[in-house]
């Protein structure tokens, strides 16, 4: 009981028996802000009131309210224990000590408070029972977690549940991270309140959670009154989270090293000054040259994993203590948040140039520029796994197409990493360190030899024996792959020709056909994949072609960094000046609805792209990879959608032809029941992708519910569905025509199945929220009606028919495409 | 000795009219001259000395006018003059290091001047003495290292380079300049690339430091070895390269500024008479501002990087708007989280113009080779073109040089200069489109071939032009590049260029053998017709080949004549003729094969004249009975090397910039007005 001056430790006590917990129970015991970290209970007081509370609950469970949490924890434990027969998880002692808190402070603090004794008049214990059950049972899941802290008026219930999340898989909450939030923000107190504990545990753990929060926070803030918004509640907790005082618990507890080591903020913040390395002061660059080529030394060949900082590191985090007394601005979210902010500041600007080209030339070399800053302790958080990020290579970032802001694509190299917070930043390697090897030894001219070199100077290493394997050079060297194309002796001559044609010993003349050359040419023309012809006022179609794979294999070969098994390539659209948050609630729904269809095994292909709302103007989207624009297709390729299969895949009856026309149908049918169900409109070409597999994926649901562009009563046709797709399905009384209806009436009975879970998210998101997608006071009964509770399947098989008929025959959606033609010169 | 007071009396009567009165400098420099120890007399003789403003003339006529005699007498003293500037330098009173610095250029320049015969060992003996020098250079060198690298004054620092580029320029050939021996051994490469790599110290010193090294590389290059030169090819610091690139950078952007201004002014006078403008519009009046003899040293230093640091080559793709980028300067003293976070978070704001167009050290580089090789009269142009297309070659053999250039990724607008020639309209500069940085390199190369078709025939230009299409396109081979260039301006400009030779055969050979650029410009039509399929973009830039060479086939026939007959008589070019038939067979079956079916073709339809379409038709229809003979080794070539084929040619350019330096730097650097003001002020 060394601690035992503060909250912490009189909790700790509760814990005993599992100190490997401490930081966990550190970090969420103090839930009502910075203020209360001070706070303190004198130890014995407060096992004295955690024993009391424990009794009680043995004794008569279920009689007074405010201990319904306590009471659940019993049940807990046993639930919890026997899933996790290994020994007591981290999550299971919150719960622990979650509601003992609570309940000491309303024995501790204010036992006779009005708000107190109104809680306990209003709860009926018979109802609770009943609802208890529910809480206890397996099938309890974040959903329907969420599902009661937004419908049930009790704040028992509400603080259960606050404190339930606490024992659910942290990526399942996360899911419903936007939906906390907004309740958070727009629902009352006592929601809040059970809220906010979880937020700021898991704030206090993780940096990227913070961040989220925080952005979040912000931009679902923003549609209050300005004067509301600056004394609300989720403006008070973002500048709580960005203050970047929700550090872990480690300063408190810092004399206890274990808890201690995977949270101490001095590791992330000499992180900072560990990416720019001692060699960007200006030393003399001789010892610079060494110091560099010891550290290439290391990380050749056995480089799995990136160089660890310099020992500078290691001294100012074993120097922490000191640090920790320091009050200087938070560094433990700020390289982040400036990494952020660049690619925003990236956007505003390109956005004031006129054209494209401009665009993309100034966006290359703003790119360059911020290389010079990376490696950092920065990320993707569109990425599914933990990485730094490395290099940006610039030459790959794309404008896309948009007619007055500047939304673009850059491509991101990352090292994948154990975890961003404490794995250390790798080291720069300079652009050129992959050919770094070659200088001397070339240079026939420079006058001596080896044996002078590594005699004339003992700072040169010597390079001889220098053997790093990826150190491209010239031509000569170049190793091609390409693919075998033929074995004819004559392109064999023409792939080897250096090796062969030299050493010719035989003097006979070699002869070819120039018919064989010509027709070589015109057969590797066809044989490599098609490109896009380069369009400066189109730059992405181009990139965007280019499959994935290959893209990252010739980015990993041209980066200094591409040898590192850990190497990633990632993508990402930075949206500056676009609302998001319309795309987030899509991209929750359909993700929602994908594991709906998988649950009830229908074979429906959708694609939700992961979003980033980083404010109400602002945010980054994953890029579909491997996929094109129908209106890219069709302006390249100059074919209709099936001549463009035929071409891609080969004729109809082929396997791949098969394949990627099955994929069309079941995605057509996936996103026809989205379109359907969400009201998705401005469904013109340029905003539907179709994959290198066949798939279509819609993008932009800027116009979703009861919004719709420019209110011209366009598109009034269920969803999308020119001749052209069913052409491809091989025409309206074809076999694939006939699946992809039945594809959609399974998919809505499985939707309507489980429509509440879907009906949530919406309903959640629409408290408080101006965005047009709830404009009007209809939005949720006609989504709820879409579901079509009422029909019976025949009836929804008839109505499926009807809707598809009807998308068919719709003027409308051609309309609206000649419209779009016209305005945005979108085919 | 009368002589030189005199000159002493008329310096003074332009300041001070009447008396001969002489400066209080001056009669100390005479008692330095004297046989005696000036000390002797006056222990704080020196002291004194290096507060009194330098008389540089005075001082370095009198070094001139010793005699040989006199030398022995007063060596003594010139040494000790020496070793106390040299002492100076370590001065915390900057006065005295300012004139320490001076009096140390005139002592360098004096003694050369006097003793241009002497060889280099009798000068170290008269200045430093022969038993003392290595201490002194030694000394010396770290002096000014650490002037160069310390807080101090950035003018003085200036300064330091100034005297710098004076010990290194006071020779004709820097290799006689045997003071250097003692630079080499006391590297002052760490100080160049310190300078370098910040931004504020390289926007002011950066030119003297590019100059500096450049010329340092050059001393003794071939015949021992020069520390500088490994030292140059393995610096790996970016911000130092990048430094250095942004250097040359600005001068070859200046001048390109420079050359465009003038070419707008006149065009807008003698709008009228455009027509009648040929060629050289500029060489009349020589302008001294477009010289482009200043460019010379900046050139070379271009070529040094990049012949011998192979990193530099990433710098040259490196692309930034036409402003100075800072490179995050971190004060190396604290070592604090946030100062990492200072440069992100003032990420330096690039001007927001939209006519701005991003550049980078390669297409600037383009745009002045552009306008350097319209005019290779004059000689330094002539060397000047040369160089330039030197860098390009070593640029098109580095792998990773082609792989940027080649990048589909990095499209640029590049502007080329083009002669106005009467027979074509000036290309509208707006229509250029985007395209890979190669396609410009290409065009350059295609825009010299037509340009320099003269009498005075520039064969070591076009050999090196026709060398470097070449290298490209054993790249683009090689990697399977297909380029979407306009083959066709390619083909067509060097089928005139054959077209030339043989118009010009009796001149030409009297000076030049046309064979040897008759075969690298035939195995360029091999390279097409037999590896084609490999690097054409279309299957009709295939047809379209063998179109032109059917178009041109009196070219073929009439070089394939003439290199028979002379080949077949016994002379000189006997060997290097028989080469060309050889290569030239595959041209020939091209053009037997397809002629009698194209002229029966035209028979049969009775169409007189065929169309392009037609030919190309018939073109298509015949491949498959043509049998074409693979040659040997097209795909290879001669890898650049600057010894021993280069050295003379760099020999003499590093003399002429070594000459233009001297006069620059003796014109404009050492009246200290400004300097002696600025410090009078700080002590």
């Amino acid at each position: 009981m060394r601690e035992g001056r503060h909250v912490t430790s009189s909790l700790h006590t509760c814990t005993d028996e599992q100190p490997v917990s401490l930081s966990n129970i550190h970090s969420q015991c103090v839930n009502e802000g910075p203020g209360e970290l001070s706070l303190v209970i004198d130890a014995e007081v407060a096992q004295r009131a955690c024993q009391e509370v424990l009794q009680k609950v043995r004794k008569s469970i279920f009689t007074i309210a405010s201990v319904l949490p306590l009471s659940l924890l019993q049940v807990e434990v046993d639930v919890g224990g026997s899933q996790n027969g290994a020994g007591p998880e981290p999550a299971l002692s919150v719960t622990i000590v979650k509601p003992a808190q609570i309940q000491i402070r309303e024995v501790e603090d204010d036992p006779g408070s009005v708000k107190s004794a109104r809680r306990r008049q209003r709860h009926n214990p018979s109802k609770q029972s009943w609802l208890l059950r529910l809480f206890e049972s397996k099938l309890f899941d974040v959903s329907m977690a969420i599902s009661y802290l937004h419908n049930s008026k009790e704040p028992g219930v509400q603080a259960y549940i606050g404190n339930r999340l606490f024992s659910f898989p942290h990526d399942d909450v996360d899911f419903y991270l936007p939906q906390l939030l907004n309740m958070y923000i727009h629902m009352d107190e006592d929601v809040g309140d059970a809220i906010k504990p979880y937020v700021v545990h898991r704030c206090r753990q993780s940096i990227s959670f913070s961040l989220q929060c925080a952005w979040l926070l912000g931009a679902y803030s923003s549609d209050m009154h300005i004067s509301t918004q600056r004394h609300s509640r989720g403006t008070k907790l973002r500048k709580l989270i960005l203050s970047d005082e929700l550090k872990p618990a480690g300063a408190r507890a810092r004399r206890d090293p274990l808890a201690l080591t995977p949270f101490c903020p001095a590791v992330s913040g000499s992180g900072e000054h560990g990416l720019s390395p001692s060699k960007r002061t200006h030393q003399r660059s001789k010892s610079d040259a060494t110091v560099s080529i010891s550290l290439s030394s290391n990380l050749k060949r056995t480089a799995s994993n990136p160089k660890v900082e310099s020992s500078q590191d290691e001294d100012s985090s074993s120097s922490s203590d000191s640090l920790e007394f320091e009050t200087g601005p938070p560094v433990r979210l700020a390289p982040q948040r400036e990494f952020i902010k660049s690619l925003m500041g990236i956007g505003k600007r390109l956005a004031t140039l006129p054209t494209k080209e401009q665009k993309t030339q100034r966006l290359i070399s703003e790119l360059s520029l911020l290389n010079h800053k990376l490696p950092a302790r920065v990320w993707l958080p569109t990425a599914a796994f933990d990485h730094h990020v490395v290099r940006v290579p610039h030459t790959q970032a794309v404008v896309l197409n948009s007619k007055d802001k500047a939304p673009y694509l850059i491509y991101v190299e990352v090292l994948e990493c154990e975890n961003f917070e404490t794995s250390s930043v790798p080291i720069r390697i300079p652009e050129n360190r992959i050919r770094s090897t070659r200088s001397v030894e070339n240079l026939p001219d420079c006058g001596m030899t080896a044996e002078q070199r590594a005699g004339s100077f003992s700072t040169v290493p010597n390079y001889d024996n220098d053997d790093e394997a990826w150190s491209v050079d010239d031509i000569g060297e170049l190793q091609v792959e390409l693919p075998e194309l033929h074995t004819n002796s004559c392109d064999n001559i023409s792939q080897f020709s250096v090796d062969s044609i030299t050493s010719l010993e035989s003097k006979e003349p070699v002869f070819i056909a120039a018919g064989d050359i010509r027709r070589r040419l015109s057969e590797q023309l066809a044989q490599t994949p098609t490109t896009f012809k380069r369009d400066p006022e189109d730059p992405s179609a181009v990139a965007l072609k280019e499959p994935w794979e290959e893209k990252v294999r010739r980015i990993r070969e041209g980066s200094p960094y591409g040898h590192l098994p850990n190497w990633r390539l990632l993508s990402v659209i930075v949206k500056c000046g676009d609302d998001l948050r319309q795309e987030l609630l899509a991209f929750q729904v359909l993700q929602q609805l994908q594991s709906i269809w998988e649950q009830e095994r229908v074979p429906l292909w959708i694609k939700p792209y992961k979003i980033l709302v980083l404010s109400a103007d602002s945010g980054m989207i994953e890029p579909v990879v491997n996929a094109v624009s129908l209106h890219q297709v069709k302006k390249h390729s100059q074919l209709s959608l099936l001549d463009y299969f035929l071409q891609e895949h080969g004729s109809p009856t082929t396997e791949a032809f098969l394949s990627a026309q099955r994929n069309f149908v079941q995605s057509c049918a996936g996103y026809s029941l989205i379109c359907y169900l969400l009201q998705v409109k401005d469904r013109h070409n340029g905003n539907i992708l179709l994959d290198a597999e066949g798939h279509i994926i819609h993008i932009d649901f800027g116009f979703i519910l009861s919004s719709s562009p420019k209110n011209l009563g366009f598109e009034t046709s269920a969803f999308k569905l020119t001749t052209e797709f069913v052409d491809v399905m091989g025409g309206p009384d074809g076999d694939m025509f006939n699946y992809y209806k039945m594809l959609m009436l399974q998919g809505l009975i499985a939707a309507r199945k489980h429509m509440d879970r879907v009906l949530q998210i919406v309903e959640i998101m629409q408290q408080g929220s101006q965005l047009p997608c709830f404009h009007g006071s209809s939005t949720m009964r006609g989504l709820k009606e879409r579901f079509h509770m009422s029909l019976t399947e025949e009836q929804l098989q008839l109505l499926v028919d009807q809707l598809v008929d009807g998308s068919m025959r719709s003027l409308t959606t051609k309309l609206y495409d000649g419209f779009q033609y016209l305005t945005n010169g979108i085919m | 000795m009368s002589q030189v007071e005199k000159r002493a009396g008329l310096l003074r009567r332009t300041s001070s009219s009447k008396k001969p009165l002489k400066e209080k400098v001056v009669l100390m420099y005479d008692e330095i001259f004297a046989k005696e120890d000036p000390a002797k007399n006056n222990p704080r003789f020196w002291d004194e000395l290096f507060l009194m403003k330098v008389n540089l003339e005075y001082l370095e006529s009198k070094l001139e006018s010793v005699d040989g005699e006199e030398v022995q007498r007063i060596q003594d003293n010139i040494n000790s003059l020496f070793h106390h500037c040299v002492q100076a330098l370590g001065e915390e009173h900057q006065i005295k290091v300012v004139n320490a610095l001076q009096t140390l250029c005139a002592l360098f320049r004096g003694v050369h001047q006097k003793n241009k015969s002497a060889s280099g060992f009798d000068i170290i003996n008269m200045l430093m003495g022969f038993d003392k020098a290595e201490q002194r250079m030694k000394d010396l060198m770290e002096r000014l290292d650490s002037l160069l690298c310390g807080d101090g004054s950035e003018s003085l620092k200036s300064l330091c380079l100034k005297l710098l580029l004076c010990l290194v320029t006071v020779t004709d050939n820097i290799s006689q300049n045997t003071i250097l021996e003692y630079v080499m051994i006391n590297s002052i490469f760490e100080a160049i690339l310190q300078i370098l790599s910040d931004v504020s110290s390289r926007g002011q010193h950066g030119y003297d430091a590019v100059v500096l090294l450049a010329l340092l590389v050059n001393y003794r290059k071939y015949e021992s070895v020069n520390p500088y030169i490994v030292k140059l090819s393995i610096v790996d610091d970016e911000p130092t390269l990048d430094g250095m690139g942004m250097v040359v950078h600005q001068a070859l952007t200046e001048y390109n500024r420079q050359y465009k201004d003038k070419e707008e002014e006149n065009q807008g006078g003698f709008f009228s008479t455009l027509t009648s403008m040929v060629g050289s519009m500029f060489i009349a009046d020589a302008d001294e501002k477009l010289s482009v003899q200043t460019n010379e040293a900046i050139l070379l230093a271009l070529y040094e990087a990049v012949h011998l640091n192979r990193n530099f080559i990433t710098v040259l793709a490196q692309s930034h708007p036409e402003i100075d980028i800072a490179t995050t300067p971190t004060p190396p003293t604290r070592p604090h989280p946030q100062h990492h976070l200072a440069p992100l978070m003032n990420n330096p704001e690039l001007p927001l113009d939209p006519n701005l167009q991003t550049s980078n050290l390669l297409i600037t580089f383009l745009k002045y080779a552009s306008i350097v090789m319209q005019d290779t009269k004059d000689e330094h142009r002539l060397n000047s073109a040369r160089l330039c297309l030197i860098i390009l070659t070593c640029i098109a053999e580095d792998q990773y040089a082609d792989a940027f250039l080649h990048d589909d990724n990095m499209n640029f607008r590049v502007n080329l200069h083009r002669m106005p020639m009467r027979h074509r309209k000036k290309a509208v500069d707006k229509n250029i489109p985007s395209r890979p940085l190669v396609c410009a390199v290409l065009d350059l190369m295609v825009e010299f071939i037509v340009t320099h078709m003269m009498k005075d025939f520039p064969m070591d230009l076009y050999l090196r032009c026709v060398q470097i299409i070449h290298k490209l396109l054993c790249y683009q081979k090689k990697c399977r590049i297909r380029l979407h260039y306009t083959w066709r301006e390619l083909w067509s400009a060097l089928i005139n260029l054959l077209k030339f030779l043989l118009s010009n055969e009796t001149t030409l050979l009297a000076k030049h053998n046309i064979f040897h650029l008759a075969l690298l410009v035939v195995n360029l039509f091999n390279m097409f017709i037999t590896y084609g399929d490999t690097f054409l973009p279309t299957s009709n830039s295939y047809d379209e080949l063998y179109y032109e060479i059917v178009r041109m086939h009196q070219v073929f026939d009439n070089l394939y004549c003439m290199v028979l007959r002379v080949s077949t008589n016994t002379g000189q070019w006997k060997e290097a003729a028989s080469k060309v038939t050889h290569a030239l067979v595959n041209v020939r079956a091209i053009i037997n094969h397809f002629n009698p079916k194209i002229e029966s073709y035209a028979a049969v339809n009775h169409i007189s004249q065929l169309s392009e379409e037609q030919v190309l038709e018939v073109v298509r229809s015949n491949y498959d009975t043509l049998t074409l003979k693979l040659q040997d080794g097209l795909d290879q070539f001669e890898r650049y090397s600057e010894q021993p084929k280069e050295a003379a040619f760099f020999k003499e350019l590093v003399r002429s910039i070594s000459l233009n330096v001297r006069k620059n730097v003796s014109l404009n650097t050492l009246s200290q007005d400004v300097l002696l003001k600025e410090f009078s002020t700080i002590s």
